[in-house]
């Protein structure tokens, strides 16, 4: 295992992916961090990460533990929100989305 | 008083879909469980759960009453007794005498319904000091609006101490925090502002007040289209995520917020009631039910609004989602 190496890859997929016009997710991922932020009560904590899905691209979302239950929603209804408003965002830059929210 | 009947993943899910469609808050909801949700294999769903759910009966006229009920300062207080004695046990009433005294009886720390007029010459921190504290009494509110047999122990509780309460405590106590809607719409208009933003585009939001507790945020500009999605499903979500936003940071639980693009709600709302209005007129002349075609709960709402306005004819949900329809019935 060499954690060095494999971040080193990351780097080069990120920058590759940025140079194809989809900064760090492009504006799906703005406004899944936007939308998050203003959600939560520990907005510091809030942190999205991009990674290649088959289709598309996911989006995983972290926020402080307490603030579990304020993107999911009752009857995780925000957070079917978020997808819906995150998906629209990256249908946008042509992108297919996923939001995964990650405890 | 007419039955909605809805069906959904688990028995809360289902009371959640029947409220969206009676329009009301779950303490002003009555519910009866049909059916619990039962899973198969795999946790696969074998079938829904199944409630049905009906506004609690407070009043002859739901609609009327419900409207009433939401303006709850002063006026829905000094007709409550002559209107219906009912009332005063069922939900919202006792909520109202809350509000009141929030706005007038607890001192400087309480939000009155117009903190921010009357607020603006105070300093930045202390209305940031205002929607922290706020923010820390929501779960109360959840809570309580869980149990609606509590609702009115609660209120009971704070009208007996109210005169001597201090601030503090009535924070704690008080769930249906009075903001004044221009508060609530600043913030919508700056979420959404700030949403269009990143999504690139350039939208301008208006706030429109619909009426006495119901302010539209309506955004116009070009391309707007994807903000509202296939049948508008974006619009529900962006709305949806509007309200939680606000909700969020003002713990307000007065008025509406809805949210429209280049007036497409307005428009599908008016052909749909245009169209539900000649429904209605047909049942009335054949006297035969008829049943629409599948819509959403917004849609459907627009449609037991539009028809509950009509003398001769009632309606019913029935069919499960997402093929769930009105039914329009002769009296």
């Amino acid at each position: 295992m060499t954690p060095s190496d494999g971040g080193a890859l990351d780097e080069v997929e990120g920058d590759e992916w940025e140079d194809a016009g989809h900064p760090e997710g492009g504006r799906a991922r703005t406004v899944l961090q936007l939308l998050a932020t203003r959600l939560v009560d520990n907005p510091d904590a809030v942190r999205v990460e991009t990674s290649e899905a088959r289709n598309g691209i996911k989006l995983s979302l972290h926020v402080a533990p307490d603030d579990m239950g304020k993107v999911i929603g009752r009857r995780g209804r925000v957070a079917q929100s978020i997808r819906s408003v995150v998906r629209a965002a990256g249908a946008r830059d042509g992108v297919d989305v996923f939001v995964d929210i990650v405890d | 008083m007419e039955w909605v009947e809805t069906t959904g993943r688990t028995v809360e899910d289902a009371k959640e879909a029947a409220l969206d469609e009676l329009g009301v808050d779950e303490a002003d909801a009555e519910f009866e469980v049909l059916a619990e949700a039962q899973t198969g294999l795999f946790g696969r769903l074998r079938s829904e759960a199944r409630v049905r759910a009906r506004v609690k009966p407070t009043a002859p006229r739901s609609k009327d009453d419900r409207r009433d009920r939401r303006r709850r300062n002063g006026r829905s207080q000094s007709t409550a007794s002559g209107t219906s004695a009912g009332r005063a046990s069922g939900g919202r009433s006792p909520r109202s005498a809350t509000g009141e005294r929030d706005a007038d009886g607890t001192g400087p720390d309480e939000p009155a319904p117009t903190p921010s007029g009357t607020g603006s010459g105070d300093s930045a921190d202390d209305a940031q000091d205002q929607s922290a504290r706020r923010r820390r009494r929501r779960p109360r509110s959840r809570t309580r609006s869980e149990t609606p047999g509590g609702a009115p122990l609660d209120v009971s509780g704070a009208t007996d101490d109210s005169p001597l309460t201090k601030a503090p405590e009535a924070t704690a106590k008080g769930t249906d925090v009075e903001v004044a809607l221009e508060e609530q719409a600043d913030i919508a208009k700056e979420f959404l502002t700030e949403l269009t933003a990143e999504f690139g585009l350039e939208a301008t939001v208006a706030i429109n007040r619909s009426d006495d507790d119901t302010v539209e945020l309506q955004l116009t500009g070009g391309d707007l289209g994807i903000l509202i999605g296939p049948k508008g499903a974006t619009l529900v979500a962006i709305q949806n995520l509007t309200r939680t936003v606000v909700y969020n940071e003002t713990g307000a639980n007065n008025g509406h917020i809805n949210v429209d693009v280049g007036g497409y709600r307005q428009k599908r709302a008016e052909a749909l009631a245009r169209f539900a209005t000649q429904v209605a007129n047909t049942v009335k002349q054949t006297g035969q039910r008829t049943a629409m075609e599948p819509m959403s709960s917004i849609d459907r709402k627009v449609v037991h609004d539009t028809i509950t306005g009509i003398d001769g004819v009632s309606t019913i949900s029935e069919g499960e989602e997402p093929r769930r329809r009105v039914v329009v019935l002769p009296d």
